[in-house]
């Protein structure tokens, strides 16, 4: 059966328990013992989650999905970090070999008040849709493509480009930022597509369009701190924050006063 | 639908604003903190060129593009910082240690730029509404603006604190300079390191030229 | 006696069925359009394209996922890539060519026309994908690059490094946000699809519990068009998202929609290999990495050294030894069943002894580690943070993992169940890939039934109609409040002592034992009874705790087990039935003297496809019924990939 190549470690946890939006939040501590360090920092909470329910006590909230630092379902901060203390990692792929026996882990939600805490340590991440729907996006119906191969794309553009829509949409970055600015996830969007040539006809109104709304969403605004960037599970460059900047700047200038 | 975007009030374009403002003071303090070096060459030197500077009736334009600049870099700041203290309300119960730090330099801006604001204007006080001595050279009377400059860096109070308020000044133009480039959308792999050290080099050019003055009054002169 | 399955596949040359048909289909006039209501469940690549799609053409679309966000569904998880019949590096690919592969790959048990037309629209697939600025893997010159996927001797495998199932599902999720914007799609976040509701035998809406406030919701509608994924959660280890369940698609079959195939599971045979009892997923590498690594196990038993310390002269490199003109790249049944015998005969390596090696260094030693990180760094990263070594030096552990399910809901040429008016697409619906999906080849067909089949046939459906006007109101959506809250009810009035999970892996165990990767009569026989005594413990014994009306994810946990409970009882049947080995379903009693799948073709050459009949305190029944598959362009001929 399963070998147990790992270590066992005792932790002590400070978890942020809150049973909803307009509730009160506070801290709660838990033991958990015997956690293998080959175990991922979620197992971890599962183990905790299930000695909660048997006692009959509510397990502790977090949204998760596909556990493979894909999806961008995990959002919590592990000792005042988002994701936790390593560079590139999303919380699922954080293994308890990080952390020393005996250490305290102290674990919150993300906080920003575009995130409202739905329970626990799940937030509600909604405003990116919304920010998306406004226009991160090339407008083509199905069935109206050319050729795949009818416009070349230089392959260096086309690795920047993957780079930006590399980002999970887990908002890390707002996390992390002390303004909980949006800047990194929608520079990256924008990015992604301001760098191909399919990207450029709607490059100015989607500029414009997703910027507004990422202020009317209640985001802060950008210091340049690069703390988003260090958070960010995929390490997505600050380069995406200065071309949404300059491309923001140039479409503003542009702008006929009458919108279509 | 899609809100209304306006430049003006819109984050990035606020930020832009201020970098503007900011770039333009911090060349001010560059000019300003060469001008003070006059005073190494001799009394006479420092004081004929302040007198130049403010015969000028230009000194008027100028004066009022100064206090225009620092009043909008000091306002959209204000409003921008507020703004972000709304969009993240609650802290953090632990601060980020090791790679995901934010280093205090850049979380206490806001501070800084009150310092420097208390600074500026005890420093007008001080000196340019301060106490008027004069000294003629070739007929032509002059303030002594030496004179008042070598009585006040003999007040340790004020050396001090002339010399915290320098090196606030530096950590924000280190900053400031180093990242308007990036706020301006010019950012590249191999050029933002460079010009990272370029804003470093210049934050502590402008800081060590300023507290030059008080060192060398407190203590050598 | 069981009904004929008809599959309304249209007549005439294979190559002209889909065209033909198109053609011959009403269509609803554009005005009208906007008249209609649709109901699409699931946003991953099938119900993201679709909502998308069908929104674009007027009709108004609402659109449901179990998520927050509509981006976070699990073909996010897609690593590899998506096949399309291009023949851009003009090595001989063609529709037919791409058409032959997959029907072979399915071991003969997909139906031609489908497979066929799938074929055709890949093509088109890549065409929009690129066109929405999919950033796909380009070559110097600025053209779109290809790689080779198992199953195939042609490279037509279009990627965007490890994450192709991000970027394909982000183009297709922000067509729909597009549609959200246009206030054409109306999104329904972080909704979980309970029932399905029935008016004159038609789908008309469905019953959701809103999962952050608890509220159960009734939508109604004109049709209903489901894609909301595979069941390999049964397994408890999958490759899946934890969220990924079977209970969307299991609430329609209890209403009347049959399930095909459902003992047809994929297992992948280049997973990371689990390491201890707390384990909750599986996390899969790739099959691209078979491209450049080699599999291989010591060849003495217990040979206990470090791997780079063994040499040459000591390793079995079995799948290049056994399939010399395939080699690492067979089909993913094969390549997991390889590993199985060698772990069986005592060579499996690691801590558990339950893996094989996946071997770089010949690739790094060749091309140098540059090329093997741009290729697959991202993959390399993901082993090191998961394992803790760094298999730039060290080979990689492998071992199978439950990673796709070809079962699922019957559905017709049109992807219209046996339901009139629910439509299934993608993994949740049985259609393309027979008895074993090749690579890349769930994206395509995610994306072709979403973009490409279902605007179609959809429209020919409504205009066949004469739907009488129902809404939220009427009877039977009451009914199905009343039948989803009752359930609800039942789980905190158990008041047992064991947890959700627990039963879920007790489940989880008993698949993977007895319909795993080799499954035999006498073991599916006793299976089917010990699933049933899970299942009556767990509606005896359940814990439930929190609230009803909040967020509560142990609740929804609970209603998704419940289902795999009567689930994974439905797959050993089906498994026990099938007396043959085809693809993924090995039995053991069927096999050629070499230990490949022996099929049955007199016997077996047909979709099973199971309707729901009753259940009484503990026993469940079914009937069985048969589509026959003929087969006219490919030839019956046993798989050999030697």
């Amino acid at each position: 059966m399963a070998g147990t190549a790992g270590k066992a470690l005792n932790l002590k946890l400070k978890v942020w328990r809150q049973a909803g939006p307009d509730k009160e939040g506070r801290f709660v501590e838990y033991e958990a013992r015997n956690i293998s360090s080959d175990a991922s920092f979620l197992e971890m909470l599962d183990v905790i989650n299930v000695d909660l329910v048997k006692s009959g006590q509510e397990p502790i909230e977090f949204d998760h999905d596909c556990r493979e630092g894909i999806c961008g379902s995990c959002s919590m901060v592990i000792n005042g970090s988002p994701h936790g203390p390593d560079r590139g990692t999303a919380t699922c792929q954080l293994h308890m070999r990080r952390f020393r026996d005996g250490e305290t882990i102290v674990i919150e939600p993300f906080r920003a008040k575009a995130f409202p805490i739905v329970k626990d340590l799940a937030v509600d991440r909604s405003a990116f849709d919304r920010i998306m729907q406004v226009g991160g996006f090339i407008s083509v119906n199905t069935g109206n493509a050319p050729d795949a191969n009818s416009l070349p794309v230089p392959k260096e553009n086309a690795d920047m480009a993957f780079a930006a829509a590399t980002c999970i949409g887990c908002g890390a970055c707002v996390a992390a930022c002390k303004n909980a600015s949006a800047s990194l996830f929608v520079s990256a969007k924008l990015a992604h597509l301001a760098l191909l040539p399919q990207g450029q006809a709607e490059r100015e109104q989607r500029t414009l369009s997703m910027v507004a709304q990422m202020d009317e969403e209640g985001f802060g605004a950008c210091t340049n701190t690069g703390a988003c960037s260090a958070a960010c599970p995929k390490e997505i460059d600050l380069e995406n924050i200065a071309r949404m900047n300059r491309d923001y700047f140039k479409a503003s200038l542009r702008e006929r006063s009458e919108k279509s | 639908m899609a809100a209304k975007s306006s430049y003006l009030t819109s984050t990035i374009g606020q930020k832009q604003i201020v970098a503007l403002s900011g770039l333009s003071l911090s060349l001010f303090v560059l000019a300003h903190m060469l001008g003070n070096l006059l005073i190494f060459v001799s009394p006479e030197a420092y004081n004929l060129y302040g007198h130049a500077l403010t015969s000028t009736p230009l000194i008027y334009v100028a004066e009022l593009g100064l206090v225009t600049l620092f009043g909008l870099h000091v306002l959209i700041a204000v409003n921008l910082t507020v703004k972000n203290s709304v969009a993240r309300p609650n802290k953090y119960a632990v601060a980020a240690e090791g790679a995901k730090a934010t280093s205090w330099v850049q979380k206490s801006l806001f501070i800084q730029g009150l310092v420097i604001l208390v600074f500026v204007i005890l420093h007008l006080i001080t000196f340019k509404f301060g106490q008027v001595y004069e000294v003629t050279y070739d007929g032509t009377t002059v303030r002594d603006l030496h004179r008042l400059v070598v009585e006040v860096f003999q007040e340790p109070g004020y050396v001090v604190w002339y010399f915290i308020a320098m090196v606030v000044l530096g950590l924000h133009l280190s900053h400031g300079v180093s990242s308007v480039l990036q706020t301006f959308g010019a950012a590249h792999p191999r050029l933002t390191p460079v010009f990272k050290k370029v804003g470093l080099a210049y934050a502590a050019i402008v800081s060590i030229g300023f507290v030059a003055l008080p060192i060398y009054f407190y203590f050598i002169y | 006696m069981s009904v004929k399955l008809d599959a309304n596949i249209p007549e005439g040359p294979i190559e002209q069925k889909w065209d033909k048909h198109r053609f011959s289909m009403k269509l609803v006039n554009p005005a009208n359009k906007r008249k209609y209501q649709v109901i699409v469940v699931g946003t991953g690549l099938a119900g993201a394209s679709a909502s998308a799609s069908l929104a674009e053409l007027g009709y108004n679309v609402k659109t449901f996922c179990i998520h927050d966000s509509p981006r976070r569904a699990h073909s996010i998880a897609a690593q590899g890539g998506i096949n399309a019949a291009k023949n851009y590096p003009n090595d001989g690919d063609s529709i037919y060519r791409l058409f032959y592969d997959t029907v072979k790959g399915g071991d003969f048990r997909a139906r031609e026309a489908n497979v066929y037309r799938l074929a055709q629209i890949s093509n088109l697939i890549i065409d929009q994908c690129v066109a929405q600025g999919v950033p796909f893997a380009r070559e110097y010159g600025g053209l779109l690059d290809n790689r080779s996927f198992g199953g195939a001797q042609v490279s037509r495998t279009f990627y965007a490094r490890g994450q192709t199932g991000q970027q394909l599902l982000l183009g297709a999720y922000s067509a729909m946000m597009r549609q959200v914007g246009l206030g054409k799609v109306k999104l329904f976040p972080r909704r979980e699809m309970l029932d399905l509701v029935l008016v004159d035998g038609k789908a008309r809406g469905i019953t959701v519990r809103n999962l952050t406030t608890g509220e159960i919701e009734s939508h109604a509608a004109d049709a209903v068009v489901l894609a909301t994924g595979g069941y390999g959660n049964v397994y408890f280890l999958s490759t899946n998202a934890m969220k990924s369940n079977v209970t969307a698609a299991w609430r329609c079959h209890k209403k009347g929609a049959f399930f095909a195939n459902p003992c047809f599971t994929q297992i992948h045979p280049t997973c990371i290999p689990r390491s201890g009892d707390y384990q909750s997923k599986l996390t899969l590498m790739s099959e691209s990495l078979r491209n450049d690594g080699r599999v291989w196990v010591p060849k003495n038993k217990g040979d206990a050294r470090p791997p780079q310390q063994i040499p040459e002269e000591d390793r079995d490199y079995y799948l290049e030894r056994v399939y010399p003109s395939f080699g690492n790249l067979v089909p993913r049944d094969v390549a997991s069943r390889q590993a199985k015998f060698r772990v069986d005969e005592g060579r499996g390596v690691g801590p558990t002894e339950e893996a094989v090696y996946l071997d770089f260094g010949d690739s790094i030693r060749r091309l140098g580690q540059k090329a093997i990180e741009a290729k697959y760094g991202n993959l390399f990263q993901m082993y090191e943070k998961i394992t803790g070594e760094n298999p730039y030096e060290v080979p990689m552990r492998i071992f199978p993992a439950v990673h796709y399910t070809m079962g699922g809901l019957w559905v017709d040429y049109n992807l219209q169940s046996s339901v009139p008016g629910l439509h299934v697409l993608g993994e949740a619906n049985f259609s393309d890939h027979g008895a074993n999906r090749l690579g890349a080849s769930a994206l395509m067909q995610g994306l072709a039934d979403g973009y490409f089949i279902i605007p179609y046939t959809l429209g020919n459906y409504l205009a066949g109609q004469d739907l009488v006007k129902v809404d939220e109101s009427h009877q039977a959506f009451k009914d199905s409040q009343q039948e989803v809250r009752a359930k609800t009810d039942k789980f905190f009035s158990i008041q047992g002592s064991k947890s959700v999970d627990e039963f879920h892996r007790e489940l989880g165990q008993l698949m993977w034992n007895f319909v795993g990767m080799s499954r035999n009569a006498h073991g599916l026989e006793e299976v089917q009874n010990r699933i049933a005594g899970v299942r009556e413990e767990f509606w005896q014994n359940l814990k439930m705790t929190g609230q009803r009306d909040y967020r509560n994810d142990e609740l929804e946990k609970a209603g998704r087990v419940a289902d795999f409970l009567e689930m994974g009882e439905l797959m050993a049947k089906d498994a026990l039935e099938r007396r043959e080995s085809c693809g993924g379903h090995f039995r053991e009693e069927y096999q050629t003297p070499e230990n490949e799948a022996l099929r049955d073709d007199d016997k077996f050459c047909h979709v099973a496809a199971y309707e729901y009949q009753s259940q009484d305190s503990h026993k469940m029944a079914w009937q069985r019924h048969q589509e026959e598959l003929s087969f006219e362009y490919v030839k019956l001929t046993t798989r050999s990939y030697k």
